[in-house]
């Protein structure tokens, strides 16, 4: 499995410093959730750690390959931009087909990842006909068809509606144990953080952010999430990161009074 | 139904004022005597050569056009250095009225039918330029950012996204196009030529026959007609990704799917 360390991170556009020194590691196999207040350069971490931006120091270097090699990195954003113009199968087997993979081979392993994420039959569909949650559960198999080995995720289902988006997060939960995934989201739900991840890392109010605290996620996999809801320690954990966001946004300035 | 009912009735009014002297029968001519002389152009077989002649050069000019535009736009989009020269040059060939240039192409190549492939040419090409350039540059960034993240390359961005992204566009140009296409032909016969629908309109209005000018317009408009029907085809096969182009989504089987997941 392959891990993810970033060691003094900075990332500036011109003069304006977003990212200041920011480390954050990321165990194999783990699911790491960071939260922070809007704008606080989360994104930008993110599409760093893509290969989007290009970072003004620090690094980040991954666990696990060999020499430390990049290893194949799944991107989920918060749009699902599928491709209007492709079926539900052929979105899917596009990762496979730009990896070389022969058409028929591709197209056969797209039905089998739209199986797993629980749309056979809709794999003549094209977006415009599929709902905001099967989307969804299209650019998760597009992202995870490819075999990445590290999976990046920026607000994914920030447009869900919360049943819809409880189902996916489940499922998605499924798969990356199913496909030893290490996964690190990015989100400004504090919820949604701690229900999925096994750490939860919780980053300053920007400009020149950086990681303040991380807190250890104790409940067992498989989880439950309604069974995890409940759990006293949660209540516990939910408060603690909100106190510290809190105290964010206030030195933020805006939202003081809040 | 509400608009056969309003276009016979049209026509019957047309009709009606053209027979009673309302408006002159030789100005105005009544649908009827329009329709005789429609009857004896296509059935005499005298027009056939000429609107031949007039489709061909119409077709070779926007078939040139799209490929010269397509191309050029192409290049265009991708390569900024070019889109720098080529952009400002197609912006100021856009201003210009270019039917106006159809006297310089008849004595740049004479009054056969390269000069009205030329300006039925000019018209389509600079506007399909535009269609290919803006369609490629207006291109949606984040499926360009899906594909790279895929790992995808040029070859695959322009397969996968600037094509049919482009394609959508480009078919919404491609009726204004083929309209150009015959007023290139048409008005460069008007100017100079010995065959085509464009000469018998010269023809026509030189000896003041207001019944033939109608009868050859509404030839040109069957055809341009024509035209756009195989062009809608067209984009119900290539744009059938879109809603209003397939109205019935395949079935999907409901073996399979779990309920609890049928957002």
């Amino acid at each position: 499995m392959t891990g993810l360390e970033v060691r003094d991170l900075t990332v500036a556009y011109g003069a304006h410093l977003v990212l200041a020194g920011l480390s954050l590691e990321v165990p194999p196999g783990a699911f790491v959730g960071l939260v922070g207040p809007s704008g606080c350069g989360k994104s930008t971490l993110l599409r760093c750690l893509a290969g989007l931006v290009r970072p003004s120091g620090g690094q980040v270097a991954y666990t696990g390959t060999p020499d430390g090699a990049r290893p194949s990195v799944g991107i989920l954003f918060q749009e699902d931009a599928l491709l209007p113009w492709r079926t539900a199968r052929e979105n899917v087997a596009l990762g496979l087909r730009i990896q070389g993979m022969p058409a028929r081979r591709a197209a056969a392993e797209a039905g089998a990842w739209l199986r797993r994420v629980g749309l056979a039959g809709f794999e003549e569909h094209y977006p415009a006909e599929l709902s905001g949650g099967m989307k969804k559960r299209v650019a998760l198999a597009q992202v995870l068809a490819p075999r990445p080995r590290v999976l990046l995720m920026d607000e994914p289902f920030a447009n869900l509606d919360a049943i819809v988006r409880h189902l996916v997060e489940s499922d998605l939960l499924a798969l990356a144990v199913e496909e030893g995934l290490t996964v690190l989201l990015v989100t400004h739900d504090l919820e949604e953080a701690l229900l999925l991840s096994d750490r939860a890392a919780v980053m300053s109010a920007g400009p020149a952010a950086r990681i303040v605290r991380v807190y250890d996620v104790p409940f067992p996999r498989p989880r439950d999430l309604m069974a995890v809801r409940a759990e006293p320690e949660f209540g516990r954990l939910l408060r603690a990161v909100w106190e510290d966001l809190r105290r964010q946004v206030a030195r933020q300035g805006w939202g003081a009074r809040a | 139904m509400r608009r056969p009912v309003a276009l016979l009735l049209g026509l019957s009014l047309w009709e009606g004022a053209s027979r009673s002297g309302w408006v002159h029968p030789s100005l105005v001519p009544p649908p009827t005597t329009v329709a005789r002389v429609l009857a004896e152009l296509v059935v005499g077989g005298q027009i056939w050569p000429h609107l031949r002649v007039t489709v061909a050069e119409a077709l070779g000019g926007l078939g040139l056009g799209i490929a010269l535009g397509a191309v050029l736009g192409l290049i265009a989009a991708l390569l900024r250095p070019v889109a720098e020269v080529l952009e400002p040059a197609m912006a100021l060939l856009n201003a210009v009225p270019r039917v106006i240039l159809a006297p310089l192409f008849v004595i740049w190549l004479g009054i056969g039918v390269a000069s009205k492939v030329a300006l039925s040419f000019l018209l389509v090409m600079v506007m399909v330029f535009f269609a290919v350039y803006t369609g490629i540059r207006e291109v949606d960034p984040r499926l360009v950012e899906r594909v790279r993240t895929l790992g995808g390359g040029p070859s695959h961005l322009v397969r996968e996204v600037y094509v049919p992204s482009v394609t959508a566009w480009f078919l919404s140009t491609l009726k204004v196009a083929v309209g150009f296409a015959f007023t290139g032909a048409v008005v460069g016969e008007f100017v100079a030529a010995s065959r085509g629908v464009g000469y018998i309109l010269s023809f026509a209005q030189s000896t003041y026959n207001a019944p033939l000018v109608v009868a050859l317009i509404l030839l040109v408009v069957a055809i341009i007609l024509a035209l756009f029907a195989l062009f809608e085809r067209l984009e119900r096969i290539w744009l059938r990704w879109k809603p209003e182009y397939r109205p019935t989504p395949p079935r999907a089987l409901p073996s399979g799917v779990d309920k609890a997941k049928g957002e």
